[in-house]
């Protein structure tokens, strides 16, 4: 129920990381946000996996892994066993 | 009033911008030169300002307070936003008198657009803008469209907007000769397993619905489908809100290149 917090604390994080000087990147900070202990975890580790198994908005995911410096081929690896069901569309021919 | 002169779409991927370089070349000089052609024909038909339709990616507007529609009525607008997008860092001239007027009469067309006198432009639109003008000094009123964030508008309630949209520009009494262009598109996944894949069967199934002029299969599309082509496609609610507002002309697909090194359907269309 705290997934706006999640996502805020993260967003003030990456704003914050836009001024950063180059090097390392810092720890998320979690002080101030009302997260569970799971949440806060994964914050503290960077698990980008299980931000996106929480509902954590793509575009704020694809702006913490810019700021990590990850790949296109990190995504997969990243985010194993995520994978959304094949579905048939209408422009689908094959 | 005011002349709807041109009106036209073009995905605005940032690799474009950031890393022209490393598409395949002829890709490259197909989608650029597309570009070229909708920025010549720009100079010829001497456009005074340009309307342009982006979508949000949390650049303006964030989870506390998202609009789906936004219009910016500032004198200026900073961009790109984006210090790797290697575009000039500037302040793009606004037009409030147009920006006031398309929020007055889209409201008066029964839409409830958000207002903002300090929108900021990110890739979404500088990537295109540059593109028409790179003296970046022709007037812009940005106008952001939420296509991320569920609920969504459908492509029905987009190309309503739009037929909105055209009508108010063309009721505006401040200007003679204006362009409409739509940013974003086609497909592209976005923050989840499938990035760096395109869709390209959407995509090209995309531009022949667009160069049909029947729109039925689009009205009919929930989000969710729309959704299977990548969740960075619904910026194509741009385009089919640009179809909107200029109903009496006919899409014609300048270029499509999918564009693996950008990760993204790189497109641009041509209302004419």
């Amino acid at each position: 129920m705290t997934l706006y917090q999640v996502q805020q604390c993260l967003f003030d994080y990456l704003r914050a990381m836009e001024d950063a000087p180059p090097g390392p990147k810092p720890d998320i900070s979690t002080e101030g946000y009302e997260l569970t202990d799971a949440e806060r975890t994964a914050l503290a580790s960077g698990d980008v996996g299980a931000f996106y198994t929480m509902g954590v908005h793509p575009v704020i995911i694809n702006g913490y892994c810019r700021a990590m410096g990850y790949k296109r081929a990190d995504y997969r690896p990243l985010l194993a066993g995520v994978a959304a069901e094949p579905r048939r569309t209408r422009w689908q021919t094959s | 009033m005011a002349d709807l002169v041109m009106a036209y779409c073009a995905s605005h991927a940032p690799m474009m911008a950031a890393d022209r370089e490393s598409a395949p070349p002829e890709k490259a000089k197909n989608f650029f030169g597309a570009l070229e052609t909708v920025r010549d024909r720009a100079r010829d038909l001497d456009v005074q300002a340009v309307v342009m339709l982006s979508g949000e990616h949390f650049t303006n507007f964030f989870l506390a307070n998202l609009p789906q529609i936004a219009i910016g009525l500032g004198e200026g607008h900073q961009g790109p936003l984006e210090k790797w997008l290697n575009i000039p860092k500037t302040i793009v001239p606004g037009d409030p008198g147009l920006g006031q007027h398309l929020l007055e009469e889209t409201v008066a067309a029964g839409f409830q657009p958000a207002l903002s006198h300090k929108l900021k432009a990110d890739h979404g639109f500088m990537t295109v803008y540059y593109e028409l003008d790179p003296t970046m000094r022709m007037p812009m009123v940005p106008i952001i469209l939420n296509c991320t964030t569920p609920p969504l508008m459908t492509l029905r309630q987009s190309y309503d907007f739009g037929v909105a949209l055209g009508d108010a520009i063309r009721s505006y009494p401040g200007l003679d000769r204006i362009a409409l262009v739509g940013g974003g598109g086609l497909s592209h996944f976005v923050g989840e397993p499938r990035v760096g894949d395109i869709d390209e069967e959407f995509d090209r199934w995309f531009l022949r619905q667009l160069e049909s002029g029947d729109f039925s299969e689009l009205f009919d599309m929930p989000n969710d489908e729309l959704a299977v082509a990548g969740n960075g496609t619904g910026e194509v609610r741009a385009w089919v809100a640009v179809a909107g507002a200029v109903p009496d002309r006919r899409a014609r697909t300048l270029a499509y290149e999918a564009i693996y090194e950008w990760i993204n359907g790189m497109g641009v269309v041509l209302f004419e």
